[in-house]
């Protein structure tokens, strides 16, 4: 039963594999599909899990979400490429370390379902529904794009291994996860996501292990790439001068500086939307800390290990010069090394891999339709099984959008990258000081998101294109815009009146944020709340 | 630093124990990258440093662990008036 490979890039199973394939999907669907009669009995439990879990289910959700398809591609790509070195743009975790200890406290006792309901606690007014609305519409159509993207990389890997059109690979994995998380939501998909994220770890570092062996072991990959003249490789701080080159240590402060002060805020790292989700799903204050730090600080010792794998697999391939060669790095050396029986294996994983990250994003997707469009906006007297039902269109409407997405996202990608990116670079600051600054107000960060799309296309590409300011680096970029969106929303802020002192007690009381609250707090300690 | 019996009250002020988690806990992620890569390697320096990640992790739980403790037990009493306060203000504009 040997599964014969007919070179790089075609991969024929054999009865075994297809076993283990079949076997994975059977039970992923049963591990998520039992859990029905949970999920649909009521919003909280469709979206929350009932707000009960113990630190280790969400923790080992925040690691499975974050393995996805595209994620060995992208370590491949830096590592492949800069060595060990460029293991730090995988460091943007790091928010998670300040963060289970800061923002975590603040948002789990805010009891927030989601981030954007999360800003109508802490804004008032029009400012505070302006700003619930754009978040919500923003992270539906953020997770749909995500959808797509992590999708059709499915599509790609499909391709690779079996020549299938790319859209197989996207429409069939995407289809089967939404079974479960259509029927029993959060439940089933953080219950799915433990399973997932066990054989995933396993399999990592089985196909990492077994592709440094090939490659001759540490001591092999560090001696051939001393005769290659690439010892630079092995460095973790290989810089390429302090602000020139492909990876300045300017780069990386910069990198150090986002991810590591980004968690005294909300919203300030992609991630933190889906981490937001786990974080209100446990049982506890301290059980939503010590989630998002375990599972992210084992997101870094895969990365951890990932690294050494790309480095054997530089050494075995060291002359691969187009970037959709060396991003499958990591594949490769699982598809190409493994003995008779275990490529199925293998590629059950990745389908694991895959379908954790696509049912997180589905349910979160849905979670903003029905709790902040639906519920808050449409029926806010809908009964919970409305709920649960609503719940269940918006999974069903994302995941026919992340089809729509997929399928175009060759496209579309540099322009969504873009988007990404802005919206991480200009309203970081505020994403920190609207939890640590009592006077910042709704108006204030409503601004700092308009300001900063108009600066962003100013910055990145209509100055630039005109030749009044020359292309600027990344890191360069995320400063500049800092700096023009603090022109802008700060004088607002301070230009306009503050939160209603009721609606900021009340905030203060229930959620206990820290940093610049003394008249708030003064306040509450006067009217006996305190 | 090291105190373990919080009240709830106290465990909701800012303090030295905070300060102390969030300089330690970004150290910690730090060296879990930088170690287990080198650890990987089979460097020696990866090991002394995957160690002292793990001393350094059980040192952060002792600090913050009582506290969040206290937080959670004060929080708790709480939580299902908060969630029904929640719910009320669901209506746009409320």
């Amino acid at each position: 039963m040997a599964a014969e490979r007919n070179g790089i890039g075609m991969v024929d199973f054999a009865f075994l594999d297809w076993f283990w394939l079949a076997a994975f999907l059977i039970i992923m669907l049963i591990s998520g599909i039992r859990f029905y009669r949970l999920g649909k009995r009521s919003e909280a439990d469709y979206f929350l899990a009932g707000r009960g879990l113990p630190w280790w289910l969400p923790a080992s959700s925040v690691y499975a979400t974050h393995t996805a398809t595209d994620t060995p591609m992208w370590v491949s790509g830096m590592v492949y490429k800069l060595g060990l070195s460029g293991l730090w743009y995988t460091f943007y975790s790091s928010w998670c370390a300040i963060g289970a200890f800061v923002a975590a406290k603040i948002f789990r006792r805010s009891l927030a379902y989601t981030q954007a309901e999360w800003q109508s606690l802490r804004f008032g007014g029009m400012a505070g529904e302006l700003l619930r609305g754009w978040i919500a519409g923003w992270q539906v159509f953020l997770n749909m794009f995500i959808l797509g993207w992590v999708g059709i990389a499915m599509g790609k890997v499909c391709n690779f291994l079996f020549q299938w059109p790319p859209w197989v690979g996207l429409v069939v994995f995407s289809s089967v996860c939404a079974v479960y998380v259509l029927a029993s939501g959060y439940w089933g998909v953080v219950m799915a996501d433990f399973q997932q994220g066990v054989i995933a770890f396993i399999v990592i570092v089985i196909v990492s292990i077994w592709g440094i062996n090939v490659a001759g072991g540490p001591s092999g990959i560090a001696e051939k790439l001393h005769q290659m003249g690439e010892a630079g490789k092995l460095n973790p701080f290989n810089f390429t001068g302090l602000f020139g080159g492909e990876f300045p240590l300017a780069w990386f402060i910069t990198m150090l500086f986002i991810g590591v002060l980004g968690g005294l805020g909300m919203g300030t790292a992609i991630d933190w939307f889906p981490e937001a989700q786990r974080i209100q799903s446990a049982r506890t204050v301290k059980d939503a800390s010590w989630s998002i730090w375990s599972g992210s600080a084992l997101v870094l010792i895969r990365n951890a290990l990932w690294g050494v794998a790309i480095l054997a697999f530089f050494v075995i391939y060291p002359d691969l010069t187009e970037v959709k060669n060396y991003e499958m790095a990591w594949f490769r050396l699982g598809f190409e090394n493994l003995p008779v029986g275990m490529i199925g294996f293998f590629f059950a994983a990745i389908v694991a891999i895959h379908i954790s990250t696509i049912s997180t994003h589905l349910n979160l997707g849905a979670v903003y339709i029905t709790r902040d469009l639906y519920h808050h906006y449409i029926n806010p007297e809908a009964t919970q099984k409305k709920l649960v039902w609503v719940g269940r269109m918006g999974t069903f409407l994302l995941l026919l959008g992340s089809f729509a997405f997929g399928l175009i996202m060759e496209n579309i990608t540099e322009w969504l990258i873009f988007a990404l990116w802005i919206m991480a670079a200009g309203v970081w600051l505020p994403g920190i000081l609207q939890v640590i600054w009592w006077r910042f107000n709704g108006w204030g960060y409503l601004t700092a998101w308009i300001s900063n799309l108009v600066f962003s296309w100013l910055v990145v590409w209509v100055l630039p294109a005109f030749g009044v300011l020359p292309e600027l680096r990344d890191y360069q970029q995320f400063w500049a815009l800092m700096a023009l969106g603090a022109l802008v929303f700060i004088p607002v802020t301070l230009l306009t009146r503050p939160e209603d002192m009721d609606k900021l007690v009340k905030f203060y009381v229930m959620s206990r944020p820290v940093g610049w609250w003394g008249p708030v707090r003064r306040e509450a300690e006067r009217r006996g709340l305190l | 630093m090291m105190k373990r019996d919080w009240t709830p009250r106290e465990a909701d002020r800012w303090t030295g124990a905070d300060t102390l988690a969030v300089i330690l806990s970004p150290v910690i992620y730090f060296l879990i990258l930088l170690g287990f890569s080198m650890a990987f390697m089979l460097k020696v320096s990866g090991f002394i440093i995957v160690g002292a990640t793990v001393v350094l992790t059980i040192i952060l739980a002792k600090i913050i662990n009582p506290k969040l403790d206290a937080i959670s037990r004060g929080y708790e009493e709480k939580q299902k008036e908060y969630i029904e306060e929640l719910e009320n203000k669901l209506k746009w504009m409320d």
